[in-house]
């Protein structure tokens, strides 16, 4: 659905992607996982066609680069910043931005009432968006990058700023847009998020891609060994093991155990193996 | 085309959830032109004050007396003079009108009931309608005060119905309703001898006539326009402006806040080319400068008097104003990337602008060496064509210099905004 090929994009000597490549396959979720900073939404910016690379090619579902106005009805993004018109309603705005990427007027009020009961914000369509919570202008910078129907969606931090309850409730709508075939690229600095809704994660900092595969694949490849952490008759032990339940048998069978727990990495710990800092640095 | 109207719409709308860009768009121009119109002395005659010509031609005991008691109605100051200088004064715009009094009227006024009845002409000029209305009520009341002598004076009313029976009976020409006539005259005759016919003290004599006792025609007199008619003239074109100023003002800073709040990215996301956002930033601001124009002077129409010599004119200097003014809201919006940056040069700019192009002091009253200066701003000639189509009697060729060059100053402004824009 999206196909990028070593694009590079500078501003003077900074270069702020750098020979990226990635696939992202129909239908599925990627996450692009890295720090501030790293250039993930300079990358999406080049992969919606708002930048344009100094080098290298973006392809949307083979329909060509997305400077194109055709191939970018394809799109539907969710910036980082909250993109609002705060003194419309939020139907107002979602029927002006369908009416953007060229709906009828009846196509749009269709679409504005499917994407307001995405969000949850059916009740509060017809009040400003000034009027909105943080958490909903969230929802409905998602439901503005729904409203136009399109394949692929690209939502660059969708959770910045957000409490935890309205975090839940966009993982909600993107898993069921995923349950409805829809291509997601998502964004975030937060592993956690990562972890739960993506199928594949690249992970990126200084405008490189370090690594691309699934949760548990980065896991296996970069994270180490898991520790079995022992507490008994010997004291606490922490132990590196591929096979911490033979492991801990062996243990058993030597001294008596108390207490135990396996800790296995995580995407933060594959990042600090990977860059030799923090994904919150 | 959908897109444009569409980002036009919502242009349009958030102008309207944005009570100080509204006031500045059409209040505050209001509150410039009616105040300073005012302040400079309003309508030329105020509706209070009819100045008009009295022109005696008929010189009989009637006619004076007609005239004594035109003279004493309130809010009309009379100006005997002869029917050459009278028309001349309504066609300068010195008086309102003329009220002739032609000859035949003392004649006519003695025989109310049969014959031509007395006559009135008014010599008006066919725009000012509402005076022309509140003087034929004015004289007509006057000739009717004229019948009251005839219900009060039985002597008189003898003689005159005494008269028209027997012009009646004399007269040779085909009179429809004669015996009718003949007959009401001689039972009004029966009646002005009875008892019940002599006035009470007190009573008043004052009734409703079924028939005309004077008869008002009325003459048009266009008027030689050397000068505004009235302050509001003067005052509406420059309030007009500063509205437009506020328009273009608000639209370049509503173009400035898309930058700065990101709607600008998404909309640069979405299949829309910069060209289709610059088209309904322009559309929208086009039309509200349009819509500005087109209140305030209807407004003016209505309430104060300000009447176009040419509305087709007007509608033209109007549309290239707006064009001119879009124009400029384009180079104003890239004057700077924040809100405070692009406020702060606008009005830096502007303000000169409007100095100098009559905005503040009219033009007609600018000092002779502060006009050639005028020439470069375009405020000066947005006022021009305004005036030319109010006042200044401008011909369509006349109208074409101040056209054409608020349209340059549009295209103009309009390319070189969008040139700065696509690149930042």
């Amino acid at each position: 659905m999206l196909r990028i090929r070593s694009i590079t994009k500078r501003y003077g000597d900074i270069v702020a992607v750098d020979s990226l490549s990635l696939e992202v396959h129909r239908g599925e979720i990627f996450g692009l996982l890295g720090p501030n900073g790293a250039g993930k939404s300079t990358t999406v910016h080049l992969a919606v066609g708002l930048l344009a690379p100094d080098e290298g090619t973006v392809d949307i579902g083979g329909r060509g680069a997305p400077r194109n106005p055709d191939v970018r009805r394809l799109i539907g993004v969710a910036p980082q910043a909250l993109s609002l018109y705060d003194e419309l309603t939020g139907e107002e705005n979602l029927v002006f931005l369908a009416r953007v990427y060229g709906l009828g007027a009846a196509r749009a009020r269709d679409r504005t009432r499917w994407a307001l009961e995405i969000a949850g914000l059916t009740d509060r369509r017809r009040d400003r968006v000034a009027t909105y919570s943080g958490g909903m202008k969230r929802r409905l910078n998602l439901a503005a990058a729904l409203v136009h129907e399109p394949s692929l969606l690209l939502l660059d931090e969708p959770t910045v700023g957000v409490d935890p309850q309205s975090r839940n409730a966009i993982f909600e709508r993107i898993e069921t847009l995923r349950a409805g075939g829809c291509t997601i690229v998502y964004t975030t600095h937060y592993m956690e998020e990562a972890a739960r809704l993506c199928d594949r994660v690249g992970i990126v900092d200084h405008g490189r891609l370090l690594a691309l595969d699934t949760v548990d694949g980065l896991v296996a490849a970069h994270g180490g060994e898991p520790v079995l952490v022992v507490r008994g008759e010997r004291g606490e032990q922490r132990i590196p093991t591929r096979d911490p339940l033979a492991t801990l048998t062996r243990l058993a069978a030597e001294a008596r155990v108390d207490d135990f727990r396996v800790e296995r990495a995580n995407l933060e710990q594959v990042f600090l193996r990977l860059t030799g800092r923090s994904l919150r640095d | 085309m959908r897109p444009i109207l569409a980002l036009a719409a919502k242009d349009l709308r958030l102008m309207s959830r944005n009570r100080a860009h509204l006031f500045f768009a059409f209040g505050w121009p209001l509150v410039v032109a009616v105040f300073f119109g005012l302040l400079f002395g309003g309508p030329r005659e105020s509706a209070a004050t009819l100045k008009v010509a009295l022109v005696d031609e008929d010189g009989t005991e009637a006619s004076q007396a007609f005239a004594d008691r035109l003279a004493k109605t309130d809010g009309l100051t009379l100006s005997p003079m002869a029917r050459a200088d009278a028309l001349t004064a309504v066609r300068r715009g010195t008086l309102t009108g003329a009220v002739i009094v032609t000859h035949g009227f003392g004649e006519a006024s003695a025989r109310p009931f049969f014959g031509v009845p007395a006559e009135i002409s008014l010599a008006m000029d066919p725009s000012r309608r509402a005076e022309a209305a509140m003087l034929e009520g004015i004289v007509t009341g006057a000739g009717m005060q004229g019948m009251e002598r005839l219900f009060t004076d039985t002597s008189y009313s003898k003689t005159i119905i005494d008269d028209a029976l027997r012009d009646l009976s004399t007269s040779q020409d085909r009179v429809e309703g004669r015996d009718q006539l003949a007959r009401f005259l001689g039972e009004l005759r029966s009646f002005v001898d009875s008892p019940a016919a002599r006035p009470r003290a007190g009573s008043s004599t004052t009734g409703d006539s079924a028939w005309k006792p004077v008869v008002v025609t009325k003459t048009e007199v266009a008027t030689e326009r050397h000068g505004p008619r009235n302050a509001f003239m003067v005052t509406f074109p420059q309030g007009v402006l500063w509205g437009v100023i506020g328009c273009a003002f608000g639209f370049a800073l509503s173009l400035v806040i898309e930058r700065t709040r990101g709607t600008l990215t998404r909309l640069q996301m979405s299949p829309l080319a910069r060209a289709h956002v610059l088209a309904g930033k322009a559309l929208a601001c086009f039309l509200t400068i349009l819509a500005v124009q087109a209140l305030l002077f209807l407004v003016a129409r209505a309430a104060l008097g300000v009447v176009p010599d040419s509305w087709p004119l007007l509608a033209l200097g109007s549309v290239c104003l707006a064009i001119a003014f879009v124009g400029l809201m384009m180079v104003i919006s890239v004057l700077g990337r924040t809100e405070q940056t692009v406020g702060g040069t606008a009005w830096a700019l502007l303000l000169p602008l409007s100095m100098l192009g009559g905005g503040m002091i009219p033009l007609f009253a600018m000092p002779s060496w502060m006009l050639p200066l005028s020439n470069v701003s375009p405020v000066k000639w947005g006022i021009l064509a305004l005036e030319g189509a109010l006042w200044r009697g401008f011909s369509p060729a006349e109208m074409l210099a101040p056209c054409a060059i608020l349209v340059a100053v549009g295209v103009a402004g309009f390319a070189i905004g969008a040139r700065v824009f696509s690149r930042t």
